[in-house]
């Protein structure tokens, strides 16, 4: 696959944020606060450098080798129109929040270790995207892990975060085993690790089926995990306690999406099997389904979108499974803008009011923050699919592409999905910008019980804000946010032309190469007419949100409702369906209890008893052969005499005796 | 009169026994070569018995030189137990267990 | 014959073990060595017969009795408590007893009988005669008789070394004559303690 030849720009592209990365980590007390503009640079030169390969990843694409480990094992980059896009969207979106993160984490102490990692994560994403072979790719996986694990836990003091950066690294540990096996499965059948090489002994029919769906089930395993698809998805919302950079870089635009990257790149293996489809499109679209009614039962701003982000990766995979591939990534192409906007439009909103997070305390503040209203409208327009936005065109094209290929029902729960996140997400923008503003009432009085774990200010973060909505004006650390939004805006709205006119658009011409097109009987509802359907019911979502929070009588007893809602919610959807507590009961108690078993109870017991056993054995046996030495000479003289008899019996008996 | 063989045999094999039953039931160290001597002169017995039988000399011989030795260390034995208690108040062979353990 | 010769022979065994006096112990034995000598003679061995008496009742029993004497002479009685069998022997007695039988038993198979018709005693040369005793030993088991002859020699210097006297040599008759006095003292007081 690719064109072979030495490409010193995909080469930069790779390296240039290792290198940002080895710099700020090796230097970082020295550079204080240029470290940020470092890593920031780093990154746009990569992103440039990603612009200036435009050409050589079209078509066929480029294929820079890296050398050869052992026959088989033969390590390269490839640039082909899918990688391409990957790197454009981790370059550049990744450029724009390292720039909103110069005046995010302005001032916090540790700021050149966040370039660092941040860096060291794009180098670990590029890696995943650009490598040509199915090793070079999970080591990117293992090291964005491995990166997520860094970022999460980055105030590492509090314990929260600690706690969240462990579970996320475990659960993604658990899918790379998954990963790992299907790679010993192709390396068993197929000999070599290369795309171009699995690929062509797939399409040719090579696998036997049930090998084929063993292969592609311990893929989806490690693309689940990293994914959050259900039911490894519990990581998601405990991720967002790393700051909202790391949330916005990571857990919505690029990390996440390496789990569609996967089943887009090896389309080839999925397209011959159609079980292992069926389990992927049904677990993208549960997963979307779960993630949107989990959404609606949020307070938390940030929990709000990382749900969202759930539950758009699973359209995003949903589409990828069904064979829906260029829809599929073409949603994942507006959600990386668009959510890297929501995102980054919160942070500015949290920063603005000292760390709160609770939408509950917020309220009214389209008056006193304008841009952050405007740029989360425009977020919220595009996820909620309104026409002419950018998210209207790929989320069509994933649930018209689940009908195309014969699974209405996903297409079904697409269209549902779709209404309930217009719903949440318009929430979430009435709550937070209507009405007036609440930071004022009492915190009990919304329905909140535990007011202290809400927006706690971090040690680490020298809070030079100013309590109030106000904020502190338009200082200095202020215009790094606010730049990377308001570019953030333009392709929110306008990238979904792109895939305007379906066959022939340019996506569609941009991938014609990429992907299988196998012939498909057309379905019986028209792409025109599933975009009514879907409009008709954004539009009662959108209605339904409007009842409950933004009418007049609402605002006014904003209060009362809030706190109806928090003390009425079902204990159902706070926590969460209970995955979190059955994956608890399932994994981490039967470990402990395992751990427990053998610290009490084989450890003491069998094993060092068995050593103590052989010990007191030995004494045992000491005392025994001790108690024939009683000294007395009437004992010695007796047991000589029961030696005579016994060499007399074995005379008598076995010799024959004397004749 | 001819006395089967087997009386003979019987004859001492419980002298023998006797002999080593008062070897190991007693404590008087005396009483103990005592018994070791009825133990020799079983065995002696024996001997004789069985010369007699198949007109044998051999038996005669051995028989002798049986007394000669138990002789020699009936003395030897009795040396020992001179030493060994010469300065005891009590004569009992229980009480040299030095060996124990 | 034979029967009362057993049966005096078993008797004066179990009275030897199990008198109480030493001295009643060697009595007892006297009787078994006599009774014994008389069924050497019955068996046509009349020199050992009397080797028998000669040897063993004449010397080893006197041998016995003295040392009785030497270490009687303290008044307390000689044994204290009651005698009884070491642990160990309660399982093993049985054993034994079957091993003698076996031993009985595979001695036995030969089917020889005591006693068929022979020449009577004192015929010269004949079987268990003295002439006939002394030419084996002198000629076919010379050498386990010169062996015997060292082997008391070194009988003879062992007890001499064991129980001997322990006196030093000293330079001045006064000082040997003092410490054999004392000696003498502590026998005659009984032994030490």
């Amino acid at each position: 696959m690719g064109v072979d030849g030495r490409y010193p720009l995909l080469l930069a592209v790779w390296l240039l944020p290792l290198a940002g990365a080895i710099i700020n980590w090796t230097f970082g007390p020295q550079l204080k606060s240029f470290a940020a503009w470092l890593g920031s640079a780093a990154l746009g030169l990569a992103f440039v450098a990603t612009v200036l390969s435009w050409s050589n990843g079209l078509g066929a694409g480029a294929h820079q080798s890296l050398g050869s480990w052992i026959p088989g094992f033969n390590f390269g980059l490839l640039l082909d129109p899918l990688s391409l896009l990957w790197a454009l969207i981790i370059t550049g979106v990744g450029f724009l929040i390292h720039v909103y993160s110069i005046g995010y984490m302005h001032g916090d102490k540790a700021i050149a270790r966040f370039f660092a990692y941040m860096n060291f994560f794009v180098f670990a994403m590029l890696t995943l995207v650009l490598s040509d072979n199915f090793v070079g790719l999970l080591v990117g996986w293992g090291l964005v892990g491995l990166a997520s694990y860094f970022l999460i836990g980055f105030w590492f003091f509090k314990p929260s975060a600690v706690a969240a950066a462990r579970k996320a690294f475990v659960i993604n540990v658990a899918g790379d085993v998954g990963i790992m096996f299907a790679i010993f499965a192709i390396v068993a059948s197929v000999h070599s690790i290369s795309f171009g090489d699995v690929f062509a002994f797939a399409t040719a029919g090579h696998f036997s089926n049930t090998a084929l769906f063993v292969i592609c089930l311990g893929l989806f395993i490690g693309a689940a995990a990293k994914s959050a698809q259900v039911p490894l998805h519990t990581w998601l919302p405990d991720a967002m306690e790393g700051p909202t950079p790391v949330s916005a870089l990571i857990h919505a635009a690029t990390m996440v999406t390496a789990g569609v990257y996967l089943v887009a790149r090896c389309a080839p293996l999925w397209s011959m099997n159609s079980n292992a489809q069926l389990l992927v499109g049904t677990i993208g679209a549960l997963t979307a389904l779960t993630g949107a009614i989990l959404g609606c039962a949020q307070w938390d701003i940030k929990r709000i979108l990382a749900y969202s982000t759930m539950s758009q990766i699973g359209y995003m995979i949903m589409g990828v499974g069904v064979g829906a591939y260029e829809g599929g990534v073409a949603h994942f192409f507006t959600h990386a803008f668009f959510k890297a906007q929501l995102f980054l439009a919160a942070g500015i909103v949290i920063h603005a009011l000292s760390n709160e997070q609770d939408v509950r305390r917020m309220g009214g503040l389209r008056k006193k923050l304008p841009f952050a209203f405007y740029a989360i409208l425009t977020g919220v327009l595009a996820i909620s699919g309104i026409p002419g936005f950018s998210g209207f065109f790929s989320k069509d094209r994933v649930i018209f592409g689940a009908l195309e290929h014969g699974h209405p029902i996903m297409s079904a729960v697409g269209i549902l999905t779709a209404g309930i996140t217009t719903y949440y997400m318009w929430r979430l923008l009435f709550v937070t910008f209507l009405g007036s503003y609440r930071g004022d009432v009492d915190p009990s009085d919304l329905g909140i019980r535990h007011p202290e774990l809400a927006g706690q200010p971090l040690n680490a973060h020298d809070s030079h804000v100013s309590a109030g909505p106000e904020g502190h004006g338009f200082g200095v650390s202020q215009i790094p946010m606010y730049v990377p939004v308001g570019i953030l805006m333009i392709p929110t709205v306008l990238i979904g032309l792109l895939m305007y006119g379906g066959e022939n658009s340019p996506w569609n011409h941009f991938f014609a190469q990429e992907f299988p097109h196998p012939a498909l009987a057309a379905p019986a509802l028209n792409e025109t007419m599933i975009g009514i359907i879907t409009l008709v019911v954004v539009l009662i979502g959108i209605g339904i949100a409007y009842m409950r929070y933004a009418t007049a009588t609402a605002k006014q007893n904003a209060v009362e409702r809030l706190r109806d809602e928090s003390i009425h919610m079902p204990s159902v959807l706070t926590h969460a369906f209970y995955f979190d507590s059955a994956l608890d009961l399932l994994f981490v108690r039967t470990t402990q209890l395992l751990g427990t078993f053998f610290g009490r109870v084989l450890d003491p017991h069998v094993i060092d008893g068995a050593v103590r056993e052989s010990a007191i054995s030995a004494q045992w046996l000491g005392a025994l052969v001790r108690s024939f030495q009683t000294g007395l000479l009437r004992a010695y003289a007796f047991l000589f005499v029961l030696g005579v008899a016994a060499f007399v019996a074995y005379y008598a008996l076995v010799s024959g005796g004397m004749h | 009169m001819a006395v089967p063989l087997i009386n003979y045999i019987s004859l001492s094999a419980v002298i023998f026994f006797i002999g080593m039953t008062g070897v190991i039931v007693r404590r008087n160290p005396l009483i103990m070569l005592m018994s070791i001597e009825l133990m020799f002169n079983a065995a002696n017995l024996l001997f004789m018995a069985s010369a007699r039988a198949w007109v044998n000399n051999a038996g005669h011989i051995f028989a002798f030189l049986v007394i000669t030795v138990a002789a020699a260390e009936a003395a030897i034995g009795l040396a020992i137990v001179v030493t060994v208690f010469r300065t005891a108040k009590h004569v009992d062979v229980d009480d040299v267990a030095l060996l124990k353990g | 014959m034979f029967w009362i010769l057993a049966l005096v022979l078993i008797a004066s065994a179990i009275w030897c073990i199990t008198a109480v006096k030493p001295v009643y112990s060697v009595v007892a034995l006297l009787l078994h060595f006599a009774a014994l000598a008389f069924t050497y003679i019955t068996l046509n061995a009349e020199f050992l017969g009397v080797i028998q008496i000669i040897v063993y009742s004449g010397a080893i029993l006197i041998l016995f009795l003295f040392v009785i004497a030497l270490l009687s002479s303290g008044v307390a009685p000689f044994t204290v408590g009651p005698d009884k069998l070491p642990r160990v022997a309660v399982p093993g007695i049985g054993v034994i007893v079957i091993a003698l039988g076996f031993l009985t038993y595979a001695i036995s198979r030969a089917d020889a009988k005591v006693g068929a018709a022979l020449a009577p005693p004192g015929t010269a040369d004949v079987f268990g005669s003295v002439a006939d005793f002394g030419k084996a030993l002198f000629t076919t088991y010379l050498l386990p008789f010169e062996i015997t002859a060292l082997l008391l020699m070194v009988a003879v210097i062992g007890v001499i070394v064991l129980a001997g006297d322990q006196t030093p040599y000293l330079p001045s008759s006064k000082q040997a004559a003092d410490v054999r006095r004392t000696m003498r003292e502590s026998i005659l007081r009984g032994g030490g303690e």
